[in-house]
């Protein structure tokens, strides 16, 4: 601008200059940029705030009530005893010792991370494809909804309903794989160890889990732009590195949150263990239901802290794979 | 130099006009946001019933904050917003007799034509039938008549357009306020808007105020145009003026077409100044008034459609109100001629009439020779 | 090379392009998409099999048992067993009572999701003045990532801490609502994100006050995001396990996933319990489709827009100036 030239057209300088400054005042004239994707409500009298805080006033207070307060608990229990006359509230470290020093509740929670790093590579790798083809294959967008909610519709069943179908139906004894390989004359008789054990758990947790992946894939995967891609196959990219350089990084984000999704779900999950696994496997879950169900609060509260400490670390670790500060 | 008032004549700045019983005031008008960035500072302006002003300016300049606080829809933070008498700084935007024309239009998209037509006259309690029968009316008035039980997203841009335009006559406002309304439009559909628009504006012998950023709407619309820019007014005019004598170094860049040079004065001589720049290009102007002295800094600006180019003439050494330039570009546009000049390290512009096309073609590199009138001279403020 | 010895040599040299062929050029078939599409299919029988398999073991006949082959013919006779009481291995009453349970907790826990996510959603597009949206945020990812049975733990030591066991609306319902309510709140989100604020401006131009606006405005244009969430909240709740499992107390009917979960523990287990794991998918499934039919048929009828080519012609019509009055 401080330029001597002339502008012949406002077009050049002028508009460059009117794009910054209509950002600064768009950005002025509504909220910051978390909530500028949600446009602003016109400010009605002066005391916008007031109206506010009484909009998000219930939310958070129930959050607070049966969230925050139960969770607090927990770490509160964790460090007491309890007796028959009910909660000691003397400060003690002796459940997590008792914890720390105990072999089998290390073995059980490493099964358990196991078992989620499986689900989440496992849900990552068969649930790509799926989100690919919703998103960049469909071309008409109603259709593209249409299976994607027929797609999604299990996820909203009873998910009791089929984790019961990996016991007796699909897997036990007499069960339609075992039948199936018997007809196919690859097993001469039933194979006793399918049902109720560790591959059928993960089995069913893929199965129940993966739609917590496919959800945001498909959704990073819909952003991205589609000409980018013709791009770079115009400039000679064949599919692999079109692929690595320019579709996978613009769904890190998806990939991220898929998987921390099933991580957390995976590995704080009790009801698929049970039910699947029917008493034969354990996770952390069963553990702490266990432990409940044996009156034993203090260590019971202490396990589930340990899964919030081990699950904090974990996702911490998957978010180093994207700022995802940045593309929310 | 904050402000200028300019009438038709150009006259000698005045101090803004005291509040009248008749049309709007705004008076001091001052708008900060939380955060502390300044969107208007100290808006003067009296408009009266009938006229049609066009606020213009670039992007964020505080046009539309302005015109938001005249709606209601924004608070001033100091002034006074006063029509026909009355202060409307406290009331609400229904409760004032101004209603706006919005960018996008903002139809309501779960109502049918006629329901969006018909709202103002339900929240001011207007009987059914009368409702009806005036909100036919005014459908009337924009043509859309056939189209009152369609719902917005069945129409066009232009007939969106219309929608919005009878929706708010309906109400008879005293005063319109428009926030880019032509903004949406395809080009030529935009150009013959202009047309109408200040032709329906002249029947009803409303008071329209236009914001936009388009100086070319501005030119062919308004009876007056207030530039503003970084919240403040740079000059307050009628199109010709503005057009022909820009007061500040922004009016003259953003209405385009301006050469402006930045030099010293090296003579002053009564109300006649001469400034020069690193290029030794020199020109004279006209000034009563101007505080420069000798050896202080100056700017002025002469229009492009001001310059005369001979094509075949020669080039005079250190002349006064000329300057010689190497063609960078020969320009052609149909009706005119855009010569793209260097002097220097300095680009200006020169425009001439198509008939001197082909005279000029392919001449790119040469060395010619400009001039213009000390008359055509305008002395900036900065 | 100047750009006029480079148009030269191009004029030297005859192009390919130049040379007239006449060839059928075929669509390239997209084999991807092909093989993707089989693999979605694939995908859909893996998620959709387990479903029906227990629908279609359910319709075995009196001698029937829990795996293929079928042992009888087919018949409804476990479905009976739902809902008629007079049956040897009925399990109506338990069905209905937990049936009901479950009924109430889910349309409750609907409503409330709603409204809380509706609200915290309208407070978060506003202006904050104690950046209060940051906290806001952080509190629902909280909401949607503390592991379900985690939650019911910590209501259970609440309330035990109370020294109360109340009802399941106590805690159950809480429980869930809070699962929710992040989900509501995303959908909300994207509503908002389509939403023009200039049309309540408007509104409020033309004479409407801010419940006026709300009602007549704002409201119709995002009820199918408040139904979404409240769909949201239902399903949640009808389906939830988990959440529900720890906040038992004895004295109420279990809602039907608890009852389901733990039946192998108290009860013989039958085909009837197919017959009401299918019952349970059912509704959810319905549900589900009624809302995208009725959702595509709306669409289908929305009206399509006016071309735009005959405005960028300048052939489209003006206004009337023969303004007749004002």
């Amino acid at each position: 601008m401080s330029s001597s030239s002339t502008p012949e057209r406002i077009g050049d300088e002028t508009a460059l200059v009117a794009l910054e400054e209509v950002e600064e005042v768009e950005a002025l004239e509504q909220p910051r940029k978390g909530e500028a994707a949600l446009g602003e409500a016109a400010a009605g009298a002066g005391g916008s705030g007031w109206v506010t805080a009484a909009l998000a006033a219930p939310g958070l207070l129930w959050i607070g009530f049966y969230l925050i307060a139960p969770l607090v608990i927990i770490v509160l229990v964790s460090f007491w005893t309890f007796t028959d006359a009910g909660f000691e509230r003397t400060w003690t470290l002796d459940n997590y010792s008792e914890l720390f020093h105990d072999s089998t509740y290390w073995d059980n929670m490493l099964s358990t991370f196991l078992t989620s790093v499986i689900a989440v590579v496992a849900c990552l790798v068969l649930g790509f494809p799926v989100a690919y083809f919703l998103a960049l294959k469909v071309q008409s967008l109603r259709i593209q909804i249409a299976l994607f909610i027929i797609a999604l519709a299990p996820f909203w069943t009873s998910f009791l309903t089929r984790a019961i179908a990996w016991t007796f139906p699909l897997m036990g004894r007499e069960g339609a794989l075992n039948q199936i390989l018997i007809k196919l004359q690859i097993l001469s008789e039933p194979y006793q160890e399918f049902g109720f054990s560790t591959l059928s758990v993960r089995l069913a947790m893929i199965q129940l889990y993966i739609l917590f992946m496919i959800t945001p894939l498909f959704f990073s995967l819909a952003q991205v732009d589609r000409h980018a891609i013709e791009a770079a196959r115009d400039l000679g990219g064949n599919w692999w590195r079109t692929f690595r350089e320019v579709i996978l990084p613009q769904t890190m984000p998806g990939i991220v949150i898929g998987s921390i999704f099933i991580f957390v779900l995976t590995m704080g999950d009790y009801g698929t263990v049970a039910t699947v696994g029917g008493g034969n496997i354990t996770s952390v879950g069963t553990l702490i239901y266990s432990k409940i169900g044996a009156v034993q609060y203090p260590q019971g509260a202490a396990s589930a802290v340990l899964l919030v400490i081990v699950l904090m670390v974990g996702v911490w670790v998957i978010t180093r794979f994207s700022n995802l500060r940045e593309e929310l | 130099m904050q402000e200028h008032e300019t009438d038709i004549e150009g006259a000698a700045p005045a101090a803004p006009s005291p509040q009248s019983r008749s049309g709007l005031d705004l008076v001091g008008l001052t708008k900060v946001f939380p955060g502390g960035t300044v969107a208007v500072d100290d808006v003067n302006l009296h408009v009266s019933h009938g006229e049609y002003v066009v606020l213009l300016g670039p992007s964020g300049c505080g046009k539309t904050t302005t015109l938001r606080m005249i709606g209601g829809h924004e608070f001033p933070t100091e002034g006074e917003i006063v029509l026909d008498g009355q202060s409307l700084v406290d009331l609400p935007p229904h409760k004032r007799p101004t209603t706006t024309v919005f960018q996008h239009f903002a139809l309501f998209p779960h109502r049918s034509v006629l329901a969006n037509v018909e709202f103002g006259l339900k929240m001011h309690g207007v009987g059914k039938e009368e409702r009806r029968q005036r909100a036919f009316e005014a459908l009337d008035m924009v043509g859309l008549t056939p189209l009152a039980d369609r719902k917005p997203r069945a129409l066009s841009g232009g007939q969106q357009q219309r929608v919005a335009l009878a929706r708010v006559l309906v109400t008879k406002p005293k005063a319109l306020l428009l926030d880019e309304p032509l903004g949406d439009l395809d080009r030529l559909l935009q150009l013959r808007m202009r047309v109408e628009l200040r032709n329906l504006q002249r029947q009803l012998g409303l008071m329209f105020i236009h914001v936009t950023h388009n100086q070319e709407e501005a030119l062919s619309m308004a009876d007056r145009i207030v530039v503003m820019n970084e919240a403040r007014i740079q000059q307050i005019a009628d199109p010709l003026t503005i057009a022909t004598k820009p007061a500040t170094e922004l009016v003259a860049r953003f209405m385009g077409d301006n050469n402006i040079i930045r030099g010293k004065v090296t003579e002053r001589d009564g109300d006649r100044l001469v400034v020069e720049d690193e290029e030794h290009v020199r020109a004279s102007v006209q000034a009563p008034g101007a505080s420069q002295k000798v050896g202080d800094e100056a700017m002025i600006s002469v229009r492009a459609a001001a310059v005369d180019v001979d094509p075949n003439g020669a080039a005079p050494a250190g002349g006064l109100n000329t300057a010689e330039c190497e063609i960078v570009f020969v320009e052609f546009l149909g009706d005119l001629v855009k010569l793209h000049l260097l002097t220097g390290g300095e680009r200006m512009l020169a425009k001439v009439g198509a008939e001197h096309y082909p005279a000029l073609r392919g001449r790119e590199g040469e060395r010619i020779a400009i001039s213009w009138k000390e008359a055509d001279v305008q002395l900036l403020d900065a | 090379m100047t750009i006029q010895t480079m148009a030269q040599a191009a004029e030297a040299v005859e192009r390919p392009q130049d040379v007239v062929v006449r060839r059928e050029v075929k669509q390239r078939f997209d084999w991807a998409k092909l093989g993707l599409g089989i693999y979605f299919v694939l995908f859909l029988l893996f998620l959709y099999i387990p479903m029906i398999l227990m629908g279609i073991l359910s319709f075995q006949g009196d001698r029937g048992q829990l795996t293929f082959p079928f042992r009888s013919p087919v018949s409804i006779d476990w479905w009976k067993t739902l809902w008629d009481t007079n049956l040897f291995n009925t399990i109506a009453e338990d069905v209905s009572a937990s049936g009901r349970q479950s009924l109430y907790l889910s349309l409750l826990a609907g409503v409330l999701v709603a409204v809380f996510g509706f609200m915290l959603s309208m407070a978060f597009r506003r202006r904050w003045r104690f950046r209060l949206d940051v906290v806001t945020f952080f509190v629902l990812m909280l909401a949607l990532m503390t592991p379900a049975f985690l939650v019911g733990l910590g209501n259970q030591l609440l309330w035990r801490f109370m020294g109360e066991t109340p009802s399941l609306y106590w805690t159950a319902l809480g429980a869930n609502v809070i699962w929710g309510i992040p989900f509501s709140f995303l959908v909300m989100l994207a509503v908002w994100n389509r939403y023009d604020r200039h049309i309540e401006e408007a509104a409020r131009d033309l004479g409407a006050n801010a419940v006026t606006t709300f009602r007549e405005v704002t409201l119709p244009l995002v009820w199918t995001g408040v139904f979404g969430s409240f769909l949201f909240g239902f399903t949640l709740t009808w389906n939830d396990f988990d959440r529900t499992i720890l906040l038992q107390n004895g004295y109420q009917s279990q809602p039907l996933p608890i009852l389901i979960g733990t039946w192998p523990s108290s009860r013989p287990i039958l085909p009837n319990l197919y017959a009401l794991g299918a019952a349970t998918t059912a509704v959810t499934l319905f549900l589900i489709f009624t809302v995208l039919i009725v959702a595509t048929l709306r669409l289908r009828f929305a009206g399509a827009p006016v071309t735009r080519k005959a405005e960028e012609l300048g052939e489209a019509e003006g206004l009337d100036t023969r303004v007749t009055g004002s």
